[in-house]
């Protein structure tokens, strides 16, 4: 499953730059100022986490990468393509699941299989592979209405899986699952990530979940979003979640980044 | 049209289907109740009728059953029940063909809706029977005027309904597909038309008994065959018999109609989580 493009750009590159960014939003009140020039850059094969309270603006950021959005002033760039609407082989995973309710497990991967523009004849085996990847192979003839919350985003994950990108944004992808689905569905995005390395920008409000995932956690003020802390985690990979927890290292950074994060106004949780 | 007119004729906030159903159907024991009590209605119908007042007034089942009969083995039930059950189809389909279009436009292009929403309330909330005679003067006893009103009655409900179904549709869901640079025809095959048949498909258990509301009143007002022109005939022969024996026949083919589209609910929208 290498990416498609890992030639177009020089290697080093980073794969998403943001220069400088502001975004706001119109409201009924007048405009509000929801990102505050932002640059940050994400490498190939780097797994980089935005912290920060809820609402502050890390999801626009995610959105405007996507080409949801538009960028107020400033650059947006993936693979050295300046962003105007959805880049090439972006992989987008919202808090909810977003799956077809009309599909089965099956429909709602094929989507992102057509989508990549996989060639009718080859999608069998890659759906079958993607299906065990995610343990879901039992279930490739249930509707989403039959699967329980950790199912349906395991099978969100395959779609992204199957468009094949080369950046996954995911804003808040496991918030709504309770602890243990969520700890669960952590292990399985590192063991995947740790086979086949992309470039993952995700956006959460979980401090532990951000170290134990990231290479990189930038932390975000309230809004409007700007970057006021950035730490680097060199905690060693695979990572076993359920031991990193009592890590010192572990418990050093998470600490580092409360701390980060109280400063300024409040935090609202 | 954000703030539809409470009516029947609208789906429940909650989206099609959120209803609570009447009776689940499948237990026995409801259907005992039902046999039960229809037999004793009809048999207090059949002893009080000529004791307790004059059977004029009311016929009763027996007698209604034997002219059921004799219509059926005559044939000459067939020829009303044609025209009706066409004049009705064909009202429904056309207020389907041409009320699901402009539902979806009326959604897609706001301003426009904006525009016209007083047009479509005005013209929706207007007693569409009271147009019958215009209808007849246009368009003559034929088919067509009974076909024209019924398709008056129809056609609003799909308009509305396609219309809030197509607000409905996730945004998100679209935003997903907009990630992975989907062309609008994939979108609109993929996520918005499954998004509006469950809407559809209830516009369709609407439109049913508004349709026959059509066919027979256009009927009532001028036509030559029929079951609301049976009923009316019946009615002008004080013949009490031939009007109970023409509603009963409506009401069979409303509720086989309704079962139809229940069956075809149930087949295309097996993903949905039972709701009934």
């Amino acid at each position: 499953m290498a990416s498609r493009d890992e030639m177009k750009v020089a290697a080093g590159a980073p794969r998403i730059v943001i220069d400088n960014v502001s975004i706001s939003y119109a409201t009924p009140r007048g405009r509000l100022l929801a990102v505050d020039r932002v640059s940050l850059a994400v490498d190939r094969a780097e797994f980089v986490v935005l912290v920060g309270p809820s609402g502050c603006g890390k999801s626009t950021i995610l959105r405007a990468i996507a080409g949801l959005n538009a960028a107020e002033s400033g650059v947006i760039s993936v693979d050295g393509k300046r962003v105007d609407g959805p880049p090439e082989h972006i992989g987008f995973m919202f808090q909810r699941d977003t799956l077809l309710p009309w599909l089965t497990v099956r429909g709602n991967v094929e989507v992102g299989l057509e989508l990549a523009g996989v060639a009718p004849a080859r999608r069998p085996a890659r759906l079958a592979d993607l299906l065990a990847l995610l343990r879901l192979s039992e279930f490739h003839d249930a509707y989403p209405a039959q699967l329980s919350g950790g199912m349906r985003h395991r099978v969100s994950l395959g779609r992204m899986l199957a468009y094949q990108p080369a950046v996954m944004l995911m804003d808040e992808p496991f918030g709504a699952l309770d602890f243990q689905t969520k700890a669960a569905m952590g292990r399985e995005l590192l063991r995947i990530w740790e086979t086949e390395r992309r470039s993952i920008l995700f956006v959460t409000h979980d401090i532990e979940e951000a170290v134990a995932l990231a290479d990189r956690v930038l932390v975000f003020s309230p809004r409007p979003a700007r970057i006021v802390a950035e730490h680097r985690i060199d905690l060693p990979r695979p990572r076993n979640l359920r031991r990193l927890r009592t890590d010192p290292a572990f418990t050093a950074y998470t600490s580092a980044i409360w701390e980060a994060l109280g400063d300024g106004d409040p935090v609202t949780a | 049209m954000t703030e539809p007119a409470a009516s029947d004729e609208m789906i429940p906030p909650g989206g099609p289907g959120s209803e609570k159903p009447i009776a689940s159907g499948n237990s026995l024991s409801v259907w005992l109740w039902r046999t039960g009590l229809i037999v004793a209605l009809l048999l207090v119908w059949e002893f009080s009728a000529g004791n307790l007042f004059n059977e004029f007034w009311s016929s009763r089942p027996s007698l209604i059953g034997e002219r059921l009969l004799a219509l059926f083995a005559n044939g000459e039930i067939w020829r009303h029940l044609g025209a009706t059950v066409s004049e009705a189809l064909l009202g429904l389909l056309l207020g389907a063909l041409a009320g699901t279009p402009i539902g979806i436009a009326l959604a897609k292009y706001r301003r426009a809706a904006e525009i016209v929403d007083p047009f479509v309330m005005g013209l929706y909330g207007l007693p569409r029977v009271a147009l019958a005679p215009m209808f007849i003067l246009w368009f003559g006893i034929s088919l067509l005027a009974k076909v024209m009103m019924s398709f008056s009655m129809v056609v609003f409900v799909f308009i509305l309904n396609v219309t809030e179904g197509i607000r409905t549709v996730d945004p998100d869901m679209v935003d997903l597909m907009r990630t992975m640079r989907a062309p609008k025809s994939y979108v609109l095959r993929k996520v918005t038309i499954p998004s509006i048949v469950p809407w559809l498909l209830a516009s369709f258990r609407i439109g049913v008994g508004l349709s026959l509301v059509g066919a027979v009143v256009g009927e009532l007002i001028g036509a030559n065959r029929g079951l609301g022109w049976y009923v009316l005939r019946a009615g002008g022969q004080l013949d009490t018999t031939g009007v109970f024996t023409g509603l009963f026949v409506l009401m069979l083919v409303a509720m086989i109609a309704n079962q139809i589209i229940f069956l075809i609910e149930r087949q295309v929208l097996h993903w949905r989580p039972a709701t009934r």
